[in-house]
Formats: structure tokens, C-alpha cells, sequence
């Protein structure tokens, strides 16, 4: 196990380091800088020159690339274009309001989904059934953004119940709390209610019956826990999942998070912070999926980890 | 159709105590499946209707001239802007004109044209980069799972980097990057959005194929002889897989469409997409929410209708994995 750990850890070195040297190139292979596009306020060359050696990107690209890494390992990525501050304090002031809108998106999604999945898969194939699986199919195919757009018309413009620009109260966090954890949740509903299907039918479920057990000992007990293997393994790209959705749903709502300064910085072409940010969503991703799949590990003592 | 052929069969099965059935190909029995599935038929008749939308908006082929869209949908008419659509009017709304049956955006633009236009965007969308991603995945999945070794190993490494990036935000580095450059600005940025997701997509569709090669490969009907062996006998039997995936990711495709041109770094306006005219809408959202309402349905009801048809497709194409 132990092993595993250690060699799933060192496999993320490489990946990082390939996810940093596609985003450098790409971001490099884009014409021109962010300083020479202001038609009104034309920069004489000199400026320019001395602006760019001010960022180092008068050095030649591979040498650029080099001391990027090395300052990266030391935790320094760089300066922004736009605003005149590291990109880690630029980072670092909107990581906050996403992780609480991404944590509170994520309690949402399970809080809703397990139960429903649960419920569909003990009444199967009644109208609680066929509902929940209505919401759970709507819920992935109408992308965030049109279901965020149709709540706001109600609840925001013409309800006038709950504000939709901006951050801070909780009104302001219930109606991106609800859009970004309800694609989660309508995904998780559907394993949930697979998994709990399959539980049910197995003959451990069977024997536990038979030996008399209570009907919810045997549900809880017995069919749950097996069941829920499988949808804790789900939570890892449903966590990718909430973070992309993030860049969507906090343009939307005006939310001062990671997302929105991602979308802002790539319209600016503030290289320093894209890269920044790209590397810490790859980097929380890759975490995401190593923690899920220890914990598979740990839940089910018949997968064997390599 | 009751032949006297149909009926001594229906007799005889009656005798041997089974379903007289009209026999039919493995494929003519998917499809019948499918069309059998009502939401998956709902589906298609809706996929078929936006279709044709898209097509016949301004149909000029051959010396026939079809043009369904009432106006240019980048016609600007300054007196008529924020038109409600009429239906409206038995709500009390003073601000309809019956030339704009679904109303006119802020700019005096027909909406119902620029919804047509629309589709035909989703439509190109759905179809090229789907088609480039099923060329490369095929041939390189075909090739890895066959052949193995190095071209495997090359493969899944590259697998593994591409995977380590959300989608998303992958499309989003590409796109946002090469504005500004030829291949960026190409036919308003459509162009660079086939490269976007044809490179992030043909990963999924390479690793499908190669799993499903090397699950087949080393089966008896593969070793009863060599060569054509890829397209005779492994090309048919990885077909289904591959059809249910394409089925889910044309609407994949539109919806990275929709999204790149909602957050502004997609399709340039003012060509008319339905995540443009989001875009563009939400500007006056609050004063008038139908420029971006009307798009949002028409999202939803194709993003939905092509989720019908693929889970249709998956039910009928493997009835094993119905429970």
C-alpha cells in the first residue's frame, strides 16, 4: 500500500511537469504581449524593452521556461501583466471563495444525491423511481450555466428573492452552491442508485434476510456500505468536474474566486496568472483522484492496489 | 403485413410453442430497439427538426431556394429593439410587433433568425470535430491495441498527461492562446475550436478503441485466420462501443461550443451562436430576459433530445447492459 502511495506521489512530478511545459509553450507561441496591444497609449520601444526584461521574456523561450521551473519549485510563480503582484498573492486572495463555494457545492451534491439514489434503487421502477431519474437526467445534459440563467429569471429578477451578484451572505452563496453542486449531484444519483441495484440483488443481502435481520440493518448495514464503494470513487472527477464548473458559475454570479480570475486573466493574456492557475487545478485534480483511489483501496479490501 | 408465408410461420411456431419474429439483422434489431425506446424517438425527431432548421435557414443549392429565416440575423433595427415575443401580449406586454415572432435582441436583431443561424453553428460543431476525433482515435487506438509495444506505451503516456487536465480547461488554454493568430481568428473562430476539441477528445476515444482491441483480440473468431482481420472481424465488434460514444459526444461538442462563446473566448460575434447571443443578452438580462431565455431552451432541448438518443443507442446496442 505503502508503495503504491509513494509511486502514484512521484508519477505527479512528470505529469506536472509535462501539464507546465504545454501550457508554457502555448501560452508562448501566441504572438505578440500583453504591452504592445494599447493602440491609444502607444509605448515607444524602449519602454517596451525595458518592460520586458522587467519580466524576463526578452530571454529566449527554453531559458524562460528553465528559470520559471526553478522559481517554481521555490514557490515563486512570477509576476502578473495587469496587476503588480505575485500571481501566488493574486492566487491566494481568491482561492478562499472558491474552496467555499466548491465545498459547499460538493455537501450539497452528496447530502441530495445519496438519498435520492438510494430511494429510486429500493422503490424501483415507481413514479419516486422515474422522478428522481428525471431530475438526475436533467440535471447532467442542461449544462450549469442555462440552469443557473433560468433561476436567476425566477428567483433573482423576477421573485427578487435572493441577490445574484457578488459574494459574502448566504443568499448571495445559495444559488451557486445549488447550480455547481446539482451536476455533481444528478451524476452521483445515477451511480448511487446503480450501485444500491446491484447491492441489493447480492447474496450476502440474501443471507443477512434470511438470518432475520430488521429490514434496515440489511439496507444500512449490509447493502449501503458495499454500495457506496463505488460512488466514493465518482467523487474524485466530480470534484474536476466542480472546479471547471467553478470558472463557469463564478463569472455568472460576479463570485471573486479562482475561476473568475482564471477567465479574466485569459482574456487580459495575463500569462503568469493562466499558468499559475492551471498548474494548481492540474495539481488539486491529480490529488483528487490519488486520494479517491486510496480510499478505494481501503473501502474494498478485494482491490488489490499495484 | 399478413402474407400466407407470415402466417404458416406464425402456425408453426404456434405448434413448437415459440414467438414467430420477422428475422432481422443484428443492426435491424438495435434500430428497431431504439425507435421502440419513446424518448429516444423524441429525441430524434427533435435532432431531425433542429437539423433541418440549420439547414434549410438559407438553403441555396442546385438553383433551390429555400429560406426559412424571416431576416439577415445581423440586421439591425434600431426603432424595434427588445421586441417581446408575441405570445407576451396576452400577458399584458406593450412591446410586441408581430414581425418578430420571437422578439428582437438589444440591437434590433431578429431573434427567431439568429436561433436558426444558430443551430447551423451547433450543427457544424457537432459534426467536423466529432468526425476528426473518431479519424484519429480510431487509428491510433486501432493501432496501440494491435500492434502494442512502443506505439502503446507512447500512447498511454500521453493518455495519462491529457487525462491529468480537466477538459475544460484544456479547450480553454488552447482556444484562449491562439487568438489572435491566423488559425485563431479562422472563419471567427470556429476553426480553432475544432483544434480545441479534437486534441482533447481524441485521447477518450484512442483509449476506447484500444481497450476494446485488446479485449477482443486475443477471442477465437480473431485466430481462425490472419489478415483483413482489423477490418473484418475486430472493426465490427468494437462498432457499438464506438457508436454510443459518438452519439454522446456530438452534444459534448456543442455544449464546449456554448460555453467557450458564453464566457467570451468562443465563436466571435456577432456571428449568431446560441452561447454568443447568451453572452451578448445578459447584458440587458435584467430588462429583458428573452435574448438569453430563448437560446437557453434551445440549448436544453437539443442537449436533452441527443441524451435520450444516446442512452436509447446504449440500451439498444447492448441489451446485456439493461438491468
Amino acid at each position: 500500500m505503502l508503495r503504491y502511495v509513494i509511486r502514484r506521489l512521484l508519477l505527479i512530478i512528470p505529469t506536472m511537469f509535462f501539464v507546465a511545459l504545454i501550457t508554457f509553450s502555448l501560452a508562448h507561441a501566441a504572438p505578440g504581449s500583453p504591452f504592445d496591444r494599447n493602440a491609444n497609449r502607444p509605448m515607444s520601444q524602449e519602454t517596451i524593452d525595458r518592460i520586458n526584461r522587467y519580466y524576463g521574456v526578452d530571454k529566449p523561450i527554453p531559458e524562460q521556461f528553465v528559470t520559471y521551473m526553478g522559481n517554481l519549485l521555490r514557490g515563486d510563480l512570477g509576476l502578473s501583466f495587469t496587476r503588480q503582484r505575485p500571481v501566488v498573492d493574486i492566487i491566494g486572495q481568491g482561492i478562499g471563495t472558491t474552496f467555499q463555494l466548491g465545498l459547499g457545492a460538493l455537501v450539497f451534491a452528496l447530502a441530495f444525491s445519496i438519498p435520492l439514489g438510494i430511494i429510486s434503487a429500493l422503490k424501483q421502477n415507481t413514479l419516486v423511481d422515474y422522478s428522481s431519474m428525471l431530475v438526475a437526467t436533467i440535471g447532467t445534459t442542461i449544462p450549469s450555466f442555462v440552469i443557473a440563467i433560468f433561476l436567476i429569471y425566477i428567483f433573482g429578477v423576477n421573485l427578487n428573492l435572493l441577490p445574484f451578484v457578488g459574494w459574502g451572505s448566504w443568499q448571495h452563496m445559495v444559488m451557486p452552491m445549488f447550480v455547481l453542486g446539482l451536476g455533481a449531484g444528478a451524476f452521483l444519483t445515477r451511480i448511487t442508485r446503480a450501485s444500491m441495484l446491484e447491492a441489493i440483488r447480492q447474496d450476502y443481502v440474501r443471507t443477512a434476510r434470511s438470518k432475520g435481520l430488521r429490514e434496515r440493518t440489511v439496507i444500512v448495514g449490509h447493502a449501503l456500505k458495499n454500495a457506496l464503494i463505488p460512488v466514493a470513487t465518482i467523487i474524485g472527477p466530480a470534484t474536476a468536474g466542480l472546479i471547471t464548473g467553478s470558472f463557469i458559475i463564478e463569472t455568472l454570479f460576479n463570485v471573486p474566486g479562482m475561476g473568475r480570475l482564471y477567465i479574466i486573466s485569459i482574456l487580459a493574456r495575463d500569462y503568469p496568472v493562466i499558468m499559475g492557475t492551471t498548474l494548481l487545478y492540474a495539481f488539486l485534480i491529480m490529488m483528487a483522484n490519488l486520494t479517491v483511489d486510496i480510499l478505494y483501496g481501503v473501502l474494498d479490501p478485494r482491490i488489490k492496489v499495484r | 403485413m399478413a402474407t400466407a408465408a407470415t402466417a404458416q410461420q406464425q402456425q408453426r411456431a404456434g405448434e413448437m410453442n415459440v414467438i414467430a419474429r420477422k428475422q432481422r439483422s443484428l443492426w435491424g434489431d438495435a434500430f428497431y430497439r431504439l425507435i421502440r425506446n419513446r424518448a429516444a424517438l423524441v429525441g430524434l425527431i427533435v435532432i431531425a427538426f433542429a437539423a433541418l432548421t440549420a439547414i434549410f435557414a438559407d438553403f441555396d443549392l442546385l438553383g433551390i431556394r429555400i429560406k426559412l429565416a424571416p431576416y439577415d440575423p445581423l440586421a439591425q433595427n434600431g426603432p424595434k429593439q427588445l421586441m417581446e415575443p408575441i405570445w407576451t401580449k396576452f400577458f399584458g406586454s406593450k412591446f410586441t410587433d408581430p414581425a418578430y415572432i420571437f422578439g428582437s435582441d438589444e440591437l434590433g436583431r431578429d431573434i427567431l433568425s439568429r436561433l436558426m443561424y444558430s443551430s447551423r453553428v451547433s450543427l457544424i460543431i457537432g459534426l467536423v470535430p466529432v468526425s476528426i476525433v473518431l479519424a484519429i482515435g480510431l487509428s491510433v487506438g486501432m493501432l496501440a491495441g494491435y500492434v502494442g509495444g512502443v506505439v502503446d506505451d507512447v500512447l498511454m503516456r500521453i493518455t495519462d498527461v491529457v487525462y491529468a487536465f480537466p477538459d475544460l480547461l484544456f479547450v480553454i488554454i488552447i482556444v484562449a492562446t491562439l487568438r489572435g493568430t491566423p488559425l485563431g481568428d479562422a472563419y471567427n473562430g470556429l476553426l480553432v475550436i475544432f483544434v480545441g476539441i479534437a486534441v482533447v477528445n481524441w485521447v477518450g476515444v484512442a483509449r476506447l478503441v484500444r481497450g476494446q482491441v485488446l479485449s477482443v483480440k486475443h477471442r477465437e473468431f480473431v485466430e481462425a485466420g490472419p489478415g483483413r482481420i482489423m477490418r473484418t472481424h475486430i472493426f465490427p465488434n468494437i462498432l457499438a462501443p464506438i457508436i454510443v460514444t459518438v452519439a454522446f459526444a456530438i452534444p459534448g461538442a456543442m455544449l464546449t461550443e456554448s460555453i467557450l462563446s458564453y464566457l467570451g473566448i468562443g465563436i466571435r460575434p456577432p456571428t449568431p451562436t446560441w452561447g454568443v447571443m447568451i453572452n451578448e443578452g445578459f447584458i440587458v438580462f435584467s430588462t429583458s430576459a428573452w435574448p438569453v431565455l430563448l437560446p437557453s431552451m434551445c440549448i436544453s432541448i437539443v442537449l436533452l433530445a441527443f441524451t435520450f438518443v444516446g442512452d436509447g443507442l446504449r440500451d439498444a446496442l447492448d441489451p446485456r447492459s439493461k438491468m
